[in-house]
């Protein structure tokens, strides 16, 4: 599994997770290369058709990150992500996925290390649940 | 004009004040819904047959400008109809409800948790059946086989949309699923995000009638894997659809003094 | 087809150095729609931005690329060089291969360089469906309603004045000053309340831009930033007030602690606020206990009122300087700053006795005679103590007003737990609710002293002037819209909505979502409600983002094989 490459989608919301993606790199924190950021405005409008969609593509892993519950921009925009995120993560353990290849967390603007850290075991964990098994299973 | 013709038609226009009734009728042979007028002859009603009588009154409602409509309502049809007064589909006050209790063959087929009416005008309420052994078997089963047996149902699927089109609280006029936004291949069978969009979409307001099992040609099992869900979501919101005084917590801000952060 | 043009930034070193530039430029070019590409030693020069506007005009590209540093800084630019090269500037998308790949995958050249080329995939997959956009843009009402007359809505509407913008004042009572016509003296500097209501109502008097309105309830208010309609209903009569921006002020009132203490059982206990009318009447009692945290910092009301602290030292040292004496039971003195510290430093000069009770051992009241007795267990001295006075003063605190609700649901603004109102973010951006065009300030925020309430109320002002004065309110072109195609009219965009801005509208016989646009602060929590594809962002469509995600996998697949 040690040559496993894992491909990883995040999506970070514009005003705290994608702020503190900078701020990690401003910092030259140094993680895993395999995730890659989609930004948008806020985490909550990251529908759960996304993720959905990019598990049955064979995604290995999605990463959802937004403000901190309190510190939306948009007052009360991450809570609908604080209430989906659990609701997709059943549905894909219900059909046999593992439900820890979506991972919902708050990061701030200035959390880089913060970011780092959750980059590096995200990476950790999904090279350690090994591939997405959708294509092998529905071809 | 049969007995049961006779009783429902008594209900509807009698003891309910209803302008119009819609029930199942058989007629050459051959079951389909019809929306009788007081002193029509109501002929050969049939309740046996499970079929979405919600389902077939969201596709006239439009045309029908006034007047009260009795429509025959197992307790899932009555959950159906929540869900449409809740996002104001239907007038509440034009629904008149004739509780029809599911005879135990029915609430077996359903594997069905909820099966008597509110009121029940017709039938025999029966005991709720505790647990869908299906979903049990599924979730004792190691993941892999659990993906394995899903994959298997799934690549069964022709697309035929029946169950998106039997289900009453698929709202939409045209499915996304037909496009490629989220479904992107091109034939058949479409990619797992078909049933597992679908299954979200559902997830906050399946009444677990049983119409998408029913109507699938390819006997997916997608009764379990919508009874799957809703346990989840009971179990994370402590909600359930079917009532029209609530609102789906995906929707809604969390609850005070929750420490998700 | 789109004709996109990718630039790949160098940055110098910050991205060349761990990403092979001209590799990404090659492999950008067998990208579909993609007609040119190309890279820059640093797009963002004026050689950069120079040379890339004339590769949109030799090679009449319809669509922009830039894959260099984050679009948090540099978008406007980029999107600015669009517009000067006569491309709509949300033909732009910008990818993030500096602070998202070259530092943070410094000693990984190879894999930086192919994480590079798939976020340049994903951003070229975006911008061919991206389409130009038009940033609306409304008039702004010149006019400005204030909410409250208190000492809040006089300062506010006097500034409002003083800037020469129209403002109708509203006031539920029938005079002006709330809670200010109960206090005769303020503190810290002892002036006299009359004196500033008077300067201030004569201010706003004097002007031909100040209206009042006495007596007048507020009944409904409607609209949005620039365009708001405020009904007010004035002696059995409404009234409709347009306006483009409104100031909430409508204070706060005393807690009343019914049953604590003997509170209206007992003679000779009264509550702060009617201490300050008896002493407004000249009457002063020779002794006097103060007895502070009535009714909060316990389960139940947590927070600190921060106004009673001062105004027991201030109404202490008055009955001092009338030649009585007085003592405040405590369980924690808040003078906060240098103006309260020193009054707290006097009163302790002038005799005013303090004793600190802790919230397990309350002070006991009993009578005896014509006197008050007050036992408290002081945790100083670590015994009981005994005081025989003729008035013993509750300080409570400032509560959330009772119809605090009702405005709330008016306004469409959030209150906290306590029930006061929520400003859209406590240090950047005080002052404002999250709605545009709605500003909070005075005791309804928050208890505030009177000088706190008037800094706040010149800030609201201030705020409340900007939209105003430049009479035009521009929003950025990523708010939401509905398909009325596909839209099924189920509601749970309004529902998800943080902003009010969606609305279930009969179009035809059917029930349709629609989005107000100036209301729409452009966060998508709508498009993730829909079921159905109907709710749309601009510049982050369903469309769009599906298609990244498509082109992830796209190259991880070709990456692999």
């Amino acid at each position: 599994m040690s040559d496993f490459n894992p491909t990883i989608l995040a999506f970070c919301c514009n005003w705290c997770s994608y702020a503190g993606a900078d701020l990690a790199g401003v910092s030259r924190l140094q993680m895993p290369p395999n995730v890659h950021v989609v930004r948008v405005m806020c985490s909550a409008s990251v529908k759960g058709e996304y993720i959905l969609k990019a598990i049955s593509q064979g995604v290995d892993g999605v990463l959802v990150l937004g403000c901190h519950i309190g510190d939306c921009h948009y007052m009360t925009g991450n809570h609908r992500t604080a209430k989906r995120i659990p609701v997709v993560q059943k549905l894909l353990k219900d059909v046999g996925f593992d439900e820890r290849r979506v991972r919902l967390d708050w990061v701030s603007a200035a959390e880089g290390e913060k970011f780092q850290r959750v980059i590096t075991e995200f990476v950790e964990e999904i090279k350690g649940l090994g591939p997405n098994p959708v294509r092998e299973v529905m071809s | 004009m049969s007995d049961l013709g006779k009783k429902l038609a008594s209900i509807a226009f009698d003891e309910l004040g209803a302008d119009y009734l819609l029930a199942m009728r058989e007629e050459h042979g051959n079951v389909a819904p019809v929306m009788l007028a007081r002193g029509q002859d109501p002929g050969e009603i049939r309740l046996d047959v499970p079929y979405q009588l919600v389902n077939i009154l969201s596709n006239i409602y439009p045309w029908l400008k006034d007047g009260k409509v009795a429509v025959v309502t197992r307790r899932c049809d009555e959950k159906a109809l929540e869900e449409f007064f809740k996002r104001e589909l239907f007038d509440p006050r034009r629904i008149l409800k004739i509780g029809l209790a599911c005879s135990k063959e029915q609430v077996a087929k359903c594997r069905c948790s909820d099966p008597v009416p509110a009121k029940t005008h017709i039938g025999e309420p029966q005991k709720a059946m505790e647990k869908d052994e299906l979903s049990e078997k599924l979730m004792a089963m190691p993941p892999e086989e659990r993906l394995r047996f899903w994959a298997y149902q799934f690549k069964k699927c022709n697309k035929c949309f029946a169950c998106t089109l039997t289900c009453p609280v698929c709202f939409c006029d045209e499915c996304i699923l037909e496009e490629k936004t989220f479904v992107p291949e091109p034939g058949i069978p479409p990619g797992m995000s078909f049933h597992l969009i679908r299954a979200y979409h559902l997830a906050d307001k399946c009444i677990e009638c049983g119409e998408c099992e029913r109507s699938c040609p390819a006997e997916i099992p997608l009764l379990t894997l919508r009874k799957l869900l809703a346990k989840d979501v009971k179990e994370i919101f402590g909600f359930a659809p079917g009532d029209r005084k609530t609102v789906s917590p995906l929707l809604t801000v969390l609850e005070e003094g929750c420490n998700e952060c | 087809m789109a004709r996109i043009g990718v630039f790949i930034c160098h940055c110098g070193h910050n991205i060349a150095s761990a990403v092979a530039v001209e590799e990404v430029v090659k492999f950008a070019r067998t990208l579909p729609d993609v007609v040119y590409s190309d890279h820059n030693l640093y797009s963002c020069s004026e050689e950069g931005l120079g040379s890339i506007k004339k590769s949109i005009e030799e090679n009449k590209l319809d669509r922009v690329v830039v894959a260099a540093c984050t679009p948090r800084t540099h978008e406007p630019l980029f999107r600015r060089l669009c517009e000067q090269a006569g491309i709509n500037k949300y033909l732009f998308e910008f990818v993030n291969i500096r602070e998202h790949c070259s530092w943070i995958h410094a000693k990984e050249p190879n894999a930086a360089t192919e994480k590079a080329k798939k976020l340049v995939a994903m951003g070229v997959s975006k911008a061919a469906l991206l389409e130009p956009q038009v940033e609306s843009e409304s008039g702004v009402i010149p006019t400005a309603v204030v909410i409250g007359g208190g000492l809040a809505g006089l300062t506010a509407a006097a500034s409002l004045v003083a800037q020469d913008i129209d403002t109708h004042l509203i006031e539920m009572e029938g005079k002006l000053g709330g809670q200010l016509n109960d206090i005769s003296i303020l503190a810290p500097n002892f002036e006299k309340s009359a004196d500033l209501l008077n300067k201030l109502v004569s201010e706003l008097k004097k002007s031909e831009r100040g209206h009042i309105h006495l007596g007048a309830k507020l009944v409904d208010v409607k609209g949005f930033v620039g365009n708001f309609e405020i009904t007010v209903e004035e002696e059995g009569v409404q009234n409709k007030i347009p306006a483009g921006a409104i100031i909430l002020a409508t204070g706060t009132q005393e807690h009343q602690p019914e049953g604590e203490y003997g509170f209206r059982k007992a003679p000779g206990v009264v509550t702060q606020l009617e201490f300050e009318r008896a002493l407004q009447r000249g009457e002063v009692p020779k002794r006097v206990v103060f007895i502070q945290c009535v009714g909060s910092r316990q389960p139940g009301r947590e927070y600190c009122s921060r106004i009673c602290c001062n105004t027991s030292l201030k109404n202490a040292l008055r009955v001092v300087e009338a030649g009585g004496t007085a003592a405040i039971i405590h369980r924690d003195i808040m003078s906060y700053g240098a103006a309260w510290e020193e009054l707290y430093r006097q009163a302790s000069e002038r005799g005013v006795a303090f004793f600190r009770y802790s919230l397990e051992d309350k002070p006991r009241i009993s009578a005896e005679n014509k006197h008050i007795l007050v036992e408290v267990f002081d945790d100083n001295l670590g015994e009981g103590v005994t005081l025989h006075t003729d008035l013993v003063v509750l300080a409570t605190p400032l509560v959330s007003r009772d119809d605090s609700g009702d405005v709330s649901r008016m306004l469409k603004v959030p209150r906290d737990k306590n029930g006061f109102y929520l400003e859209a973010h406590v240090k950047l951006r005080p002052i404002e609710f999250a709605t545009d065009g709605v500003f909070i300030c005075g005791s309804a925020r928050w208890p505030s002293s009177a000088r706190e309430v008037m800094c706040q109320a010149l800030a609201a002002a201030a705020k409340a002037a900007i939209p105003i004065k430049r009479g035009k309110v521009v929003t950025e072109a990523i708010t939401a819209w509905s398909d009325p195609d596909k839209c099924a009219g189920c509601g749970n965009c309004v529902i998800a909505c943080p902003y009010e801005a969606i609305e279930i509208v009969d179009q035809d016989g059917r029930k349709i979502a629609k989005v107000n646009e100036t209301q729409c602060k452009g966060c998508g929590n709508c498009v993730a409600a829909c079921p159905n594809d109907a709710m749309q962002q601009r510049g982050f469509t369903t469309r769009q983002l599906s298609a990244m995600i498509d082109a992830l996998v796209k190259r991880a697949l070709e990456e692999s094989s």
